[in-house]
């Protein structure tokens, strides 16, 4: 490192007083991203201190990469550079907090799991539902535009965040929407930071409206032995008037991985899972209207879940690519964003492509438009066997490939670090590249934040 | 409304031609064919209107068919430095569509067709200059439709409603127009054609598509547009309950938001605009009320039944005199008519109003509605209001005479306070009309020096010649005298 760059972090120290300074290797481990560690952690209190370690790192072009609880420091390509961890995990309080105009602001550095019993206390929620729940906060679930099965109903980040705060790459605090529910002053700046993996800014405040909690609920279990059936009964829901809130269809293959032996997933059969909240005779409705097209459908079974087992299943389903993960060392996770009429072609082509390479696939169907699908070696291949990396890396040209053909998108979510050396998790780039670009240069002209993980080589 | 802005069309016939040269009339007529290019005064005379209080004066309108022609224009413009200034149905109320610098107004109204309807995947690819309501239309008989619904939408397009994020009374429950759009295709400043986002949710990268609905115009022109369509509900109840005071109707939305019901629409007529619009529309408005309140709950059988029960509790707890529920559609159809076209009753009874868009807390809802009484008594109006309660996005409505100089200064200083009111609780200007020309100035009080420069870069990364739609969404920082015209006198041919 330089003399500046040195005389930089020593800056930063100052901001944040030495004992929010990390530089001891063993505790900066933890923040290290697709095998870079930075040289130092910085924790502010303040998105004013932020501002200030953000205008000093760009002066001398440290490169900063953000973060909170760190679950999904792992999405997106391996950083050109990374200089500054910048922990964010202090700025965590609830700003405003208006139980009775549904609307709030908080901190990025709250944790989704702390904010909930906050909200919890006035009978709200905020519908994330995504992944790694019990540690992930507010600033990292936006940055990388994390979702959930509630999607269904409530949409994603997008469509209740009201506004932002952040920090831009030459430390200069923007702030963009409001706290109201319905608001078109100025541009929408925030929606480009939801899913930017703060590659335009650190964000350090959200808005957002709120959620009362359903007063009543009901998860049902539908299985199949083919997947075609169980794509009737989702296409059946769609054309009925039925507003169920969660809709997803896991494949055999995912049920290991999602019932931890309780059996509310039976084996070797496709399950649509399917939720229903509201007033209790609307979720009585939904079971009676449901239990009829399973009939119609051919299934297997209808199961009403009690309550237990139901939020077992939910958590089950939420930390789906966090369990694959802890798994194998070798999993591909993809997020192949597809419409209903595709969802069988897409699966066909990963089941055909995970033969071919002799791997496993397991799959989720999100009915809003998503097939998750995971890859992984199949158990007998030895953990550290290089044929196996050959095969995942050649799965990975195929599947970019077919999933196009058949109009879908495909990215990579997670991955082993040495297939990221070999491929774009991202895929091809699209025709909107260049625009990304000029974005980024608006936001980064230093191209400090979080270089090289985006698409596009952002 | 402030003293920045544009006022009205100077006396002078001269700025009713064209100030284009005539060669470059003739490279347009070229482009597009004669029959769609306008540059005479009288042909030229409608596009200086909107529907809002400000003026534009363009020197030519053009009318496009396809993206070729949009790129053709563009390119025009991007060449010959010539601003241009996009267009639907010139609904808007900000001001948006207008050509405050001159330059040549693209108008997208023949460019009306709906390109495809994916009913399995709940789809629909139309090029802007659909009408909002006719996409509804086309596939209600699939027991689909199209959600954003603002007041105007048997009239306002699809480009215009993404140009301004708009909204309606549905927006309650359902969102607003960035909420249903997933796709555009841009035509850049430049003439460069580029699609953006998709059929499909997530595509990765930067939500551009989030950022170009609500940009006013001034990011890209817009040629094709994605949006998604929801199914029809089972069942729609529509209340209309009754009151002898405001109040009691400001609390019962403040009360309904406060427990958590989400209605898919809340509307408040007060009893002077509700006097009006019977008188026009005969949709059954009580005429002796203070106030009503309009409430519509969408969904399942069983939900609706339950929601409606709950909502008629709230509004007896809080004094509704009277609470009614539509017996059928007719009865449904004649209560919402009295809604949607209140605007154009009101515009019976005036020479011209002033309809404002702020938005405040629904906790805050009755403080604001005393305030703007107060602040109507203050200045010598009656301001009616007319506006989505269940989000807090008000509609106060100020009738004046625009041939009356110091009443319409009345008229911009009372709205000046209104929208102040509105700042401070912590709200917004603009809910669904947009920035424009009209609100323009009042862009600081909401944001600092640095955002407002955020969003410039952003403009400039787009339209770097800042050739498209100039002078809109941000302040000019002009004095009043610099682009303040006289209104018209009364009489006065326009056009020599």
């Amino acid at each position: 490192m330089s003399v500046l760059a040195s005389a930089a972090l020593q800056q930063i120290e100052k901001i944040v007083a030495s004992a929010n300074f990390v530089t001891d290797p063993a505790a900066l481990a933890p923040y290290e991203v697709d095998g870079w560690r930075p040289t130092a952690v910085a924790r502010p209190y303040s998105p004013e201190e932020t501002a200030e370690i953000v205008r000093v790192a760009a002066a001398e072009k440290l490169a900063v990469i953000a973060s909170g609880a760190r679950t999904k420091l792992g999405i997106g390509a391996p950083p050109s550079q990374y200089d500054l961890a910048l922990d964010l995990t202090r700025l965590r309080r609830v700003i405003a907090y208006d139980p009775a105009d549904l609307t709030l602001s908080v901190e990025a550095g709250i944790r989704v799991a702390d904010l909930q019993k906050v909200l919890g206390e006035q009978g709200q929620f905020l519908p994330f539902a995504s992944p790694f729940a019990k540690s992930c906060t507010v600033g990292g679930v936006l940055a990388s535009n994390a979702t959930g099965p509630l999607r269904h109903s409530y949409g994603t980040a997008r469509d209740f965040t009201l506004g932002m705060e952040f920090v831009d790459g030459s430390g200069t605090r923007t702030k963009s929407g409001g706290r109201v529910v319905k608001n078109v002053a100025g541009m929408d700046l925030h929606k480009l930071m939801i899913g930017s993996l703060g590659t335009l800014g650190v964000i350090t405040s959200a808005n957002f409206k709120t959620f009362p909690l359903p007063q009543a609920s009901g998860t049902f279990v539908i299985s199949y032995l083919r997947l075609a059936d169980a794509l009737a009964l989702r296409a059946a829901l769609a054309a009925s008037v039925l507003s169920p809130q969660v809709l997803d269809i896991v494949s055999p293959d995912a049920v290991p991985f999602l019932d931890s032996g309780s059996g509310q997933l039976p084996a070797e059969r496709w399950s649509v899972i399917v939720a229903a909240g509201g007033d209790q005779r609307v979720v009585e409705r939904h079971a009676a209207d449901i239990e009829q097209m399973a009939a119609q459908t051919g299934a297997d079974n209808f199961a009403a879940l009690e309550e237990v087992a139901r939020q077992g299943l939910w958590e089950a389903v939420r930390e789906l690519p966090a369990t694959l993960l802890a798994t194998s060392k070798r999993v591909v996770f993809w997020k192949i964003s597809s419409l209903p009429g595709s969802f069988a072609a897409v699966v066909s082509e990963v089941d055909r492509i995970a033969r071919e390479n002799s791997l496993r696939a397991a799959t989720l169907i999100r009915a809003a438009g998503l097939v998750y699908a995971a890859l992984l070696p199949t158990e007998v291949d030895p953990e550290d066997d290089p044929a196996t990396m050959n095969r995942l890396q050649r799965a990975v040209a195929q599947l970019f490939a077919r999933t196009a053909d058949v109009g879908a998108r495909a990215v990579i979510e997670w991955c082993p670090l040495e297939l990221k050396r070999r491929v774009s998790v991202w895929g091809p780039p699209g025709e909107d590249a260049e625009l990304m670009r000029r974005v980024k240069k608006v936001f980064d002209p230093q191209n400090i934040l979080s270089p090289g993980r985006f698409v596009g080589g952002i | 409304m402030t003293p920045g802005s544009t006022l009205a069309i100077v006396a002078s016939s001269e700025c009713f031609h064209s100030m284009m040269d005539p060669t470059l009339i003739a490279e347009l007529e070229q482009a597009l064919g004669p029959a769609n290019v306008f540059s005479k005064p009288e042909e030229l005379l409608l596009y200086v209107y909107d529907g809002s209080v400000e003026h534009g004066r363009p020197d030519c309108v053009v009318f496009v068919r396809t993206t070729g022609d949009v790129v053709a224009v563009a390119r025009f413009s991007n060449q010959r430095g010539v601003p241009i200034v996009g267009r639907g149905a010139g609904t808007g109320l900000s001001g948006g569509a207008l050509a405050r610098n001159g330059g040549v107004q693209i108008v997208f109204s023949r460019m009306n067709r709906i390109l495809g309807i994916d009913f399995e995947n709940q789809r629909a690819v139309v090029q802007p200059g659909v009408v909002n309501y006719e996409l509804t239309r086309a596939v209600e008989h699939a027991d689909l439709y199209y959600a954003p619904d603002p007041s105007s939408q048997k009239a306002c397009t699809i480009g215009g409603n993404v140009a301004e994020n708009a909204g309606g009374p549905h927006t309650l429950a359902y969102g607003v127009t960035t909420n249903h759009v997933l796709g555009l295709e841009l035509v850049l400043p430049d003439g460069e054609v580029v699609r953006i986002g998709g059929k499909t949710p997530d595509t990765p990268g930067y939500d551009l598509t989030g950022l170009l609905v609500g940009s006013e115009g001034t990011l890209a022109l817009i040629t094709e547009i994605t949006v998604k369509l929801l199914r029809k509900p089972e069942a729609v109840k529509t209340l209309l309950a009754v009151y002898d005071a405001v109040d009691d109707a400001t609390e019962t939305v403040a009360e309904i938001t406060a427990r958590g019901i989400t209605p898919a629409a809340c509307e408040m007529l007060d009893g002077w605009t509700l006097r009006a619009v019977e008188a026009y529309v005969h949709a059954g408005f009580p005429l002796d009320s203070a106030a009503v309140l309009l409430i519509e709950i969408e969904g399942l059988r069983e939900a609706t039944e339950a929601q409606a029960l709950a909502v008629a509790e709230v509004c007896r707890a809080n004094k509704a005199r009277e609470v009614r529920v539509a017996r059928d559609d007719r009865e449904r159809e004649l209560l919402w008519k009295g809604r949607k076209n209140a605007f154009g009753a009101v515009g019976r009874i005036s020479p011209s109003y002033y309809v404002q868009d702020g938005v405040i807390p629904r906790s805050k809802l009755p403080a604001t509605l005393r305030r703007v009484n107060e602040i109507g008594t203050k200045y010598g109006f009656e301001i009616g209001n007319i506006f989505h309660a269940g989000d807090g996005n008000l509609h106060p409505i100020i009738l004046f005479d625009p041939r009356d100089h110091e009443q319409f200064k009345r008229a911009a200083s009372a709205a000046h306070e209104i929208m102040e009111w509105c700042v401070s609780l912590g709200g917004s200007i603009t809910g669904e009309h947009g920035v424009g020309m009209e609100k323009s100035e009042m862009m600081p009080a909401l944001f600092s020096p640095a955002d407002l420069d955020a969003m410039k870069r952003i403009r400039d990364a787009f339209n770097p010649a800042g050739l498209l739609n100039p002078g809109k969404m941000f302040p000019l920082g002009k004095g009043c005298g610099e682009t303040r015209v006289r209104p018209l006198p009364v009489g006065t041919s326009a056009v020599s």
